[in-house]
């Protein structure tokens, strides 16, 4: 008995005071994604790797507005998102405390403005992609003037750039061949 | 009086008279155990959820909480909703872990109904994969009206366009690609990704010389020899574009 007790003082306590004291996790620990909106350009490279379905897009064509959802309820900590993310806007923090009530309070949702394409008028892309892509080019080294004709270039939607490629090349190298043709195409659409 | 007002005042009336003794009921509707094994882990003398009463029972008629694990299969639905029959009203739901809330990773699979929800009036949802003990306990404090709740439902809108700046500024993008992906092949993402970004402060310097003598310093005085390492295989590729671009 004596013994026992020694030992059980000379062990001390094991159990953590935790709901009264913050724990301290392990380190490496994979807690909820926080989101940072202000580094987010809404490129989707997340909602593509998430494995189950967290983080879903949605692009509302109406208002011109991409959306971004994460449902923590869903979340498995994989990491993937931070793995994916380009500039860094999603990263795995140390909070572990994500109990609800509501189950609305799981969801966290951020809204980007898209830009119109400047040939067919439709939404495509959000600004901030845009203006990221932009930013790399000028620090890639491209001068100022032909910088300026990219710049336009990149406000151009994938569909309208694939035609306008199209007619560049057709118009250089088959002029006369497919003259007649262009302009059939130019009535059908 | 209102059924759902009713419930509620039951609930409180509940939860104030069991206030030390709470007796737990676990259903696995169709989990992969890992909740389970976390559930134990809470029980265990480290975490101790039974210095507040909370003793996991093997019996739903003794229940008061009842623990959902686990995606509402086809299969388990039936006996999850004999468990629920079983304990005695009014009870306390807690959806436990990602698949309990929502179906997880399996929300779509063919045999899956969704959360514990979709059968039945969940009173708390407690999110991870699983969650750890820590939060086990914070949750079940939470469902026992001991801890208030943290996290609430974020939204953000973008009201005029704000320009979002590469990582690294001030170095060449290309280098930077490459830096990092060396970093990540050798160092797995998380930590290559932080090898990678100290490594670039010292290439914003723009002298080369500099940077390769403050990177030498630091891998002569860097212990871990795997982090001397890689930062050396950085370093030479580097140097191999510096020397590339002088030439």
């Amino acid at each position: 008995m004596l013994r026992l007790l020694k030992k059980a003082l000379e062990v001390g306590e094991a159990t953590v005071e935790y709901p009264f004291k913050p724990i301290e996790v392990a380190q490496g620990f994979r807690g909820k994604p926080a989101y940072d909106f202000s580094r987010c350009i809404g490129c989707g490279a997340c909602a593509t790797a998430c494995p189950p379905n967290a983080i879903t897009m949605d692009c509302d064509l109406e208002r011109g507005i991409k959306s971004w959802n994460i449902n923590y309820g869903r979340c498995i900590f994989c990491g993937r998102c931070e793995e994916v993310c380009p500039t860094g806007a999603i990263v795995l923090s140390k909070e572990f405390e994500l109990a609800v009530i509501k189950k609305e309070d799981m969801y966290c949702r951020a809204e980007l403005k898209l830009c119109r394409c400047i040939f067919c008028g439709e939404y495509f892309e959000t600004f901030r992609e845009i203006e990221y892509v932009r930013e790399i080019l000028e620090q890639v080294g491209l001068t100022k003037k032909s910088s300026e004709s990219r710049v336009q270039f990149l406000k151009v939607c994938p569909k309208c750039r694939r035609h306008k490629v199209a007619r560049i090349a057709a118009l250089s190298n088959w002029h006369v061949d497919l003259n007649g043709r262009r302009e059939e195409n130019g009535t059908r659409s | 009086m209102e059924p759902e007002a009713k419930l509620q005042e039951l609930k409180a009336k509940l939860k104030n008279v069991i206030k030390r003794s709470v007796y737990v009921y676990r259903v696995d509707c169709g989990g992969c155990n890992g909740c389970e094994i976390e559930i134990f882990g809470a029980i265990t003398p480290v975490y101790d959820v039974e210095r507040f009463g909370i003793k996991v029972v093997s019996s739903p008629r003794h229940a008061d909480l009842l623990l959902f694990t686990g995606a509402m299969t086809r299969a388990m639905r039936l006996p999850a909703i004999r468990a629920y029959q079983a304990a005695p009203d009014p009870k306390i739901v807690v959806a436990y872990g990602a698949c309990g809330c929502s179906g997880g990773i399996f929300h779509d699979s063919y045999g899956v109904w969704g959360g514990a929800d979709a059968i039945f009036p969940v009173d708390v949802y407690i999110p991870g994969c699983p969650p750890t003990p820590a939060a086990t306990l914070y949750g079940l404090a939470m469902a026992l009206d001991l801890l208030q709740q943290k996290i609430k439902r974020e939204q953000w809108v973008e009201k005029e366009v704000t320009p979002v700046l590469p990582k690294y500024e001030g170095v060449d993008p290309d280098l930077a690609k490459e830096i990092e992906r060396e970093a990540r092949r050798l160092s797995g993402y998380l930590y290559g990704r932080r090898i990678a970004a100290q490594y670039l402060e010292f290439v914003r310097e723009k002298d080369p010389l500099a940077v390769d003598r403050k990177v030498k310093e630091l891998v002569k005085q860097e212990k871990d020899p795997r982090l001397a390492e890689i930062l050396l295989n950085l370093h030479k590729i580097y140097m191999e574009r510096v020397g590339h671009d002088a030439g």
